[in-house]
């Protein structure tokens, strides 16, 4: 969900910039020392930052009937990690804003903070988590999309209640508000973006082995377990 | 392409310097946002629609097909501000302030999109990014964003076409295929994605590539007098509102 253009007031909209700033600054950070040592970086992470765009294109089926579409953050995450993603997802809801007027530029901090920083860490934090704990692959891909989808949903929640309290029950009232409206509509929209990134994951691990490995998705040891189950 | 990046490449104002443009589209969202909505909000929106669709000369039709978008945003975002929860007037009821404050939303959130479609539709992305390396972005940002932006119409290409060759198959028939061609969509867009990028990278290595990626960048001068005149315009703007503001209820 992305905050439109002039949704919220000044302050908060600058707030959200500072504390969105420096997740985006170790990002780039962490970027330019990666495209430093490795030139041709540049190429493989323009091409992640126009999978990560061109994942928002795809529309979705809702449990409810509609359609949306996915945030792609989580399967964006698990690929790239997180710092990679708060860059490569600025830029791209700087793309949104400007070729597709989706979200804004006085909310971009905002829009970075949830769908770029908070969505990418807590969907690869739980990732992590899992695949620690001896999770099988797919079910950490699907736990990960799913809460990095829901955390996204959660943190615009708590942002809009911040700027527009309730007038009898204030912030708490109004967050109610919001995240009961986006519960609706994005409790099933996440468990259908965790679904279709295990099914994107699954043709990954067949087709793109490879990049999936040099991406540190997949370990030597699993791709060569999953090549004897294939064979 | 995309249409508001192909209204920017035959814009008017192409020629302009970016940072003309951007003075003026993000300084007119800069004037919505932070004046009073009323009487700013509506002040700045006639400005900004007479500037679009008068010297800039973006088309009706375009523009109203992409302000469509965040329009509909706005109006979704303005609705919970109608209610109230957990008052003594019961758990949800019409807030007594609701409709004033959701007016207002929506002219301070229609005029700010306004003012970014304005650099929007007369500045294609390509102008911008090039010079972000002299307003201070990292060079390798710049060169990952410029990266993306040339990806990302071709891929945008291969969805509509595999989305195509999909239907044409009954990809889309029943719930469960329609889940199947969804997910082979994404994948074969990552496998392509990589593949351009793989592909790119050899072409650049055989022309020299040492990392970063140098395009031309059409030479254009600041008109001091489109400055001035945007300069003008937005104080009227500010000076306009403050004082109907006094003066209307």
């Amino acid at each position: 969900m992305h905050i439109a253009e002039g949704y919220l007031p000044p302050v908060h909209a600058a707030a959200w910039g500072v504390a969105s700033a420096p997740f985006i600054v170790h990002g780039v950070r962490a970027l330019t020392r990666e495209v430093r040592s490795n030139p041709e970086s540049t190429l493989l992470l323009g091409a992640s930052g126009a999978f990560t765009f061109v994942l928002s294109a795809l529309k979705l089926p809702s449990v409810t009937g509609s359609c949306s579409h996915p945030t792609g953050t989580g399967l964006g995450a698990i690929l790239f990690r997180p710092p990679i993603m708060a860059v490569l997802g600025t830029i791209t809801l700087l793309f949104q804003a400007l070729l597709l007027a989706h979200g804004g530029l006085t909310t971009l901090g905002a829009n970075a903070f949830s769908m770029a920083i908070v969505g990418p860490w807590a969907g690869y934090g739980t990732y992590l988590l899992l695949r620690r704990t001896g999770a099988p692959l797919m079910v950490a891909v699907f736990f990960g999309a799913f809460v990095a989808d829901l955390s996204t949903y959660c943190v615009t929640s708590v942002q809009l209640a911040l700027a527009f309290p309730d007038p009898a029950s204030g912030v708490l009232g109004a967050l109610a508000k919001f995240g009961g409206i986006f519960a609706v509509t994005q409790l099933p929209l996440a468990v259908s973006e965790g679904l279709l990134t295990v099914l994107v994951m699954r043709l990954l691990t067949q087709s793109s082995k490879g990049d999936l490995i040099r991406l540190g998705v997949l370990g030597g040891r699993t791709a060569e377990r999953r090549e004897g189950a294939t064979a | 392409m995309l249409p508001i990046d192909a209204a920017a490449h035959s814009s008017r104002w192409r020629r302009r310097h970016p940072a003309e443009k951007a003075l003026l589209g993000f300084g007119l969202t800069l004037c919505a946002v932070s004046l009073p909505p009323w009487p700013g909000a509506p002040l700045v929106a006639a400005t900004t629609l007479a500037v679009l669709l008068g010297p800039a000369g973006v088309p009706g039709r375009a523009l109203w097909r992409a302000f469509r978008i965040p329009l509909g945003f706005c109006v979704t975002g303005a609705v919970p501000l109608l209610f109230e929860v957990g008052g003594d007037r019961g758990f949800v009821a019409l807030a007594p302030e609701g409709p004033t404050q959701a007016v207002e939303l929506l002219l301070r959130t229609s005029s700010a999109s306004l003012g970014v479609l304005l650099f929007a539709f007369t500045t294609p992305v390509s102008d911008v990014l090039p010079r972000l390396v002299r307003a201070g972005v990292p060079a390798p940002v710049v060169d990952v964003a410029l990266v993306m932006y040339r990806i990302i119409f071709l891929l945008l290409d291969s969805l509509s076409k595999i989305r195509q060759a999909q239907a044409a198959r009954l990809g889309h028939t029943t719930r469960a295929a329609t889940w199947r061609s969804l997910a082979g969509l994404g994948a074969t867009t990552f496998v392509r994605a990589f593949d351009r990028a793989q592909r790119l990278q050899s072409g650049l290595a055989g022309r020299g590539y040492d990392g970063t990626l140098r395009v031309l960048v059409p030479a254009c001068a600041l008109s001091r007098r489109f400055l001035a005149v945007t300069g003008v315009l937005l104080a009227g703007l500010v000076a306009l509102t403050l004082v109907l503001e006094r003066l209307l209820p």
